[in-house]
């Protein structure tokens, strides 16, 4: 019987590193460790090519290698016949082999070592089960395809794309085990990532934005890839990050405007799945662990797969149009006390409560006509349809989604605890509850 | 590649270093063929520190044996996982011979060194004895004289050639 490169594709990743054999031209055979080989589709692995050396030259004049790899669990012995193609020096194989070698390269002390310079993509001619003794494979986590159909049909029914997300995270974490995860949207022309939802932290970090290509999640969005490591690397760690944040919290870092992005100060695996639909990437779903190699292949398909469906729900979910029926504004009741100062930076529309941050871009150019219209027009319902079309709301294009805007503005209000709150008062409509009484700034 | 250097190209001390816990794997070639790889148990080096002896298990190392025997070249490479020191050697006149009292007993040495060494990345000494695995009747050994010896531990000095030891 053929035997299947996903068979055994978890040997790739590590634990025992392979041998490459090439020759030279006159004859003369050589071998070497491979730190890195890449399951890129069922008849087609990559290695890593990190130095121009004598495996590098003899396939560059003659593309057959063999290969050996070992499961790091049962220690069953393949080999592969291997016919060099090419070289990849960017893309989605390359970039995912450059996180993950970096991963390896930090927990095998060769970091700063260790570097891609280009992914070699070889065809699998065919591949040989070496005679020997193995090991019982462990027995699997759990079945992750009954854990995805779960999943899957959990997404329907959802009445918002709020209730939506939090279903997916809640899902993750029953069925998938999956306990640290958030969903960050995708904002293409800002070239950068915001979060909406998250689960399994301290602090939400709704609004925490990453950059288009900035570690595993920026480097999955930009690339249209999913982004796995299973060991902690500090170039596509965003501990750094909330580090750097946290320290500079105190008297200087209130008036500071970023928002750290929640995530594990220990991280040993991550895994970042673009959420496509399409053709186009709509967001990211990243999720991480404590613990070296929690993801492997089957879960990355496993998610890809539920990434996929939760694109589709996220496209067809209504962009919650509802009823038009104005409902006349009641003038503001309960707001009393001293003023607050809402301070609206034209600049970046950035919104700043007295001197707390709340929020900048599109949110915060949302907040911003929602306060306006309330303090001149005594307005506290608005539909989202009238937001879309607002002109005064800087909304990069008509697909992107002002209900993940309007989650995010909602979560920070509520976990700054500010005297401004929206609730949803039906499909579409949202309602500002007003709790001080308000002066806006507007500065340019 | 001089299969007769005026005197050896590795010293005492990486001598010790093959005859250890380390890993060892080989690979030939033939003309018209893709190369073999063959995973070895154990190694001995000549007393001149010129001849390199690697004891394997003949039936998963089956067509890297049949190499041998057409065309006698050889690279055997070296590594210790806990510090990626790598070494690599090569023959041109490898042949198949036969084993030695005390090789039986220096396969049993080399599994429990390299399970040592590997303990740390958390490979039980089951696995590595699966991993290893030789019926003791299967072994058998190849001979070959250093010709070459290449520096193989990742970083700068990698692909350096050794000359040779006085």
């Amino acid at each position: 019987m053929k035997i299947r490169l996903e068979s055994f594709r978890d040997c790739l990743d590590g634990g025992v590193p392979g041998n490459i054999a090439t020759v030279s031209p006159d004859g003369i055979p050589n071998i070497a460790y491979l730190s890195q080989v890449q399951y890129v589709d069922s008849e087609h692995v990559a290695l890593s090519y990190q130095f121009f050396n004598t495996t590098r030259r003899n396939i560059l004049a003659s593309p057959y290698a063999k290969a050996a790899v070992i499961d790091p669990r049962t220690a069953a012995h393949y080999r592969l016949s291997l016919q060099y193609l090419r070289t990849e020096s960017q893309g989605p194989v390359f970039e995912s082999m450059k996180a993950k070698l970096a991963g390896i390269a930090s927990h095998t002390g060769m970091s700063g070592v260790f570097r891609l310079l280009g992914s070699d993509i070889y065809r699998v001619l065919d591949i040989e089960r070496v005679p020997g003794q193995t090991l019982p494979a462990p027995p699997a986590r759990q079945n992750l395809l009954a854990a995805l159909r779960a999943c899957a049909e959990a997404m329907h029914g959802h009445a918002d794309l709020e209730a939506l997300l939090t279903g997916v995270l809640g899902c993750l974490e029953h069925q998938f085990e999956i306990r640290h995860a958030m969903v960050l949207m995708l904002d293409a022309a800002a070239g950068r990532l915001y979060t909406v939802a998250s689960r399994g932290y301290a602090a939400s970090g709704a609004g925490a934005e990453i950059a288009l290509g900035d570690g595993v999640i920026g480097v999955a969005a930009r690339e249209g890839t999913p982004i796995r490591i299973g060991h902690f690397a500090a170039e596509y760690s965003y501990g750094r990050a909330i580090r750097e944040s946290l320290e500079s919290s105190g008297e200087a870092g209130r008036m500071a405007t970023e928002i750290p992005l929640p995530g594990l100060a220990q991280v040993r695996s991550q895994l970042a799945v673009p959420i496509r639909a399409g053709g186009r990437t709509l967001g990211v779903l990243y999720m991480e662990s404590p613990h070296d190699q929690r993801f492997g292949y089957d879960d990355e398909d496993a998610l890809v797969a539920l990434a996929g469906q939760l694109g589709m729900a996220i496209q067809l979910m209504p962009q919650g149009d509802g009823d038009e029926a104005l409902v006349p504004s009641a003038p503001p009741q309960h707001a009393r006390g001293p003023n607050v100062v809402v301070r609206h930076y034209a600049q970046n529309d950035s919104i700043f409560l007295d001197d707390d941050y709340l929020i900048k871009g599109v949110a915060g150019s949302i907040f911003c006509a929602l306060v306006r219209d309330y303090l001149e027009r005594g307005r506290v319902s608005f539909s989202n349809k009238e937001l879309r079309l607002d002109r005064r709301i800087r909304l990069p294009d008509l697909s992107d989604n002002l209900e993940a805007r309007l989650i995010l503005l909602g979560r920070r209000l509520e976990e700054r605890g500010a005297c401004v709150r929206i609730e949803k008062t039906g499909r579409g409509r949202i309602e500002l509850r007003v709790d001080r009484p308000l002066e806006l700034v507007d500065i340019e | 590649m001089n299969a007769y250097a005026a005197s050896a190209l590795i010293g005492a001390e990486q001598a010790a270093f093959i005859c250890g816990g380390v890993g060892m794997s080989m690979a030939t070639c033939r003309p018209g063929a893709l190369p073999n790889i063959a995973r070895a148990t154990g190694c001995k080096v000549s007393s001149d520190r010129r001849v390199v002896t690697l004891i394997l298990a003949a039936t998963p190392g089956a067509a890297a044996l049949d190499d041998v025997r057409r065309t006698a070249t050889i690279a055997v490479v070296f590594t210790q996982p806990s510090t990626h020191r790598t070494l690599q050697l090569k023959g041109t006149d490898a042949r198949i011979v036969p084993l030695e009292p005390g090789d039986h007993d220096l396969v049993e040495r080399y599994v429990r060194a390299f399970a040592a060494d590997v303990a740390a990345f958390g490979f039980s000494e089951a696995y590595m004895r699966a991993l290893l695995a030789a019926s003791p009747d299967d072994l058998v050994a190849v001979e070959f004289t250093i010709a070459a010896a290449f520096v193989q531990t990742p970083g700068p000095r990698a692909g350096e050639a050794l000359a040779a030891n006085a």
